[in-house]
């Protein structure tokens, strides 16, 4: 699993990186404007308000197991994009798409996410 | 702990900038703006996973099970039934073969249909009826003493939009300070994540501006407003009762409801100062009375008039209009054991 940074639609220019109504709190200490995406393996999945959350294993170029604490949006929001408590398991690998902690911790707001069988769904 | 240069180019692997904790020594130049990754999810295709009935023929009077699932949508509709949410369950007992269409609609004009059908031995087929628009023509419901029933789940309301055009003269939308009352305007930091951060109880009438539904449950001398959000919730007294004279200050605020016609007024005072209404602090003399009227079946018209002769010229009013959601019929719970201290996330900017 290899993390990587994803310049999605360079051209497309600086662009505002809100939700369509931020559950809870601003995404300011994500950085939106350049999307991350990282892949790995779901150590255990949060079905929770405020926030959902994945915890995600994910190995760096020399092998090493990182993990990464990926932040969703909340349960009424992920209900309404097709979710269930069952959507992510441990085990899976996934795929996500969203900005990354300012700070350059292992942290990051998901917007999308690719399941084991290709399907994207928001989150 | 290096970071390596941004390559922008997607699925360039950067590994050694998992491993950063801290914020790297040298900054990396910083990568062209990309889009925003809520626009890129915002255009995934909607899609019906599953619609199956079981069993597809009965006799009179026996039940099947409707079962669907669908992923991204922003409307899914099962006719005749109406509006369901996007996963989901139901118990029929169809009295004559009945044909049921899931329809999706998503982004991008996406949108698919399946259909399913029970056959009912020795019946024939209704003709379809358009779900929506029969939902539509469903008068506002009322309890036994003639009120409107506001009971349901409704989601987040919409800025004022939907309801009545403000009448001449109608109280002004946005605050005015009274002079020297400028300390009570809200002006936050970079990394200030907000109010609603702190899991705190935002108060009168902030918990209604958070994206979480609300569920109103009447009952003939109370009426249940709860959120979804901390999972507040105020029982408000209808029995016309008067309001307390000293209570006590309190994050939610002591209510009293009465009816004026068809509209529920709910006055409350007994605030605490710790909470915030769109920007402005407050003193614990707020005084708020919010009016909640239902226009149509699909509608919770929602008015809060906010005072405190402290902070404010006069007083003002905020609007919203919540839609029912049909499809719901209880909240999440909501418990913030979860919930993160966001400011060491912004690191050194």
């Amino acid at each position: 699993m290899k993390v990587k940074f994803a310049a999605l639609g360079i051209a497309l220019g600086l662009l505002t990186a809100a939700p369509p109504l931020s559950a809870h709190h601003s995404t300011a200490m994500y950085e939106m404007a350049h999307p991350t995406t990282i892949s790995g393996t779901v150590k255990r999945f949060e079905w929770t308000n405020p926030h959902a959350f994945i915890y995600l294993d994910v190995k760096d170029e020399k092998g090493n197991s990182v993990e990464w604490e990926i932040e969703l949006m909340s349960l009424n929001h992920l209900r309404s994009y097709g979710w269930m408590r069952t959507t992510v398991k441990a085990g899976d690998q996934i795929t996500c798409t969203g900005g990354r902690a300012k700070s350059g911790a292992p942290s990051m707001i998901s917007a999308l996410l690719k399941l084991p069988d290709g399907r994207e769904l928001k989150s | 702990m290096k970071a390596a240069p941004l390559a922008l180019v997607a699925a360039v692997s950067l590994g050694a900038v998992v491993a950063a904790q801290q914020p790297p020594a040298q900054q990396p130049a910083a990568p062209a703006a990309g889009e925003s990754p809520y626009r890129i999810a915002g255009r995934l295709p909607v899609r019906i996973m599953s619609f199956a009935v079981e069993p597809t023929t009965i006799r009179p009077g026996e039940k099947v099970t409707l079962t669907w699932a669908t992923e991204n949508p922003t409307s899914v509709t099962i006719d005749p039934i109406g509006r369901v949410a996007p996963r989901g369950r139901q118990t029929l007992s169809p009295g004559v073969t009945t044909t049921y269409t899931l329809s999706v609609t998503g982004a991008s004009n996406s949108s698919d249909k399946r259909t399913v059908t029970v056959v009912v031995q020795g019946t024939m087929p209704n003709a379809s009826s358009d779900a929506s628009s029969a939902t539509a023509r469903k008068a506002v419901p009322r309890t036994a003493d003639g009120h409107p029933d506001f009971s349901g789940v409704y989601g987040y309301g919409a800025g004022g939009r939907g309801g009545p055009p403000p009448a001449p003269g109608a109280l002004p939308t946005t605050p005015v300070l009274k002079p020297g009352a400028e300390k009570f305007k809200v002006v936050r930091a970079d990394d200030d994540t907000g109010q609603y951060s702190s899991c705190m109880p935002p108060g009168i009438p902030q918990t209604f501006f958070v994206p979480y539904y609300i569920q109103l449950v009447q009952a003939p001398k109370h009426i249940v407003v709860a959120h979804e959000y901390l999972n507040l919730f105020r029982i408000i007294p209808t029995d016309g009762r008067a309001q307390a004279a000293d209570p006590d200050p309190s994050w939610m605020g002591h209510p009293v409801g009465r009816w004026e016609g068809d509209t529920l007024a709910v006055d409350s005072v007994g605030f605490n100062d710790k909470t915030e209404i769109n920007g402005y602090r407050h003193t614990e003399s707020l005084h708020v009375v919010e009016r909640f009227s239902r226009p149509d079946v699909n509608t919770l018209q929602y008015e809060a008039t906010i005072e405190d002769p402290n902070v404010f010229a006069g007083p003002w009013v905020i609007r919203r209009t919540f839609p029912l959601l049909p499809e719901y019929d209880s909240l999440n719970e909501f418990v913030c054991e979860n919930n993160r201290d966001y400011k060491p996330l912004f690191g050194k900017q």
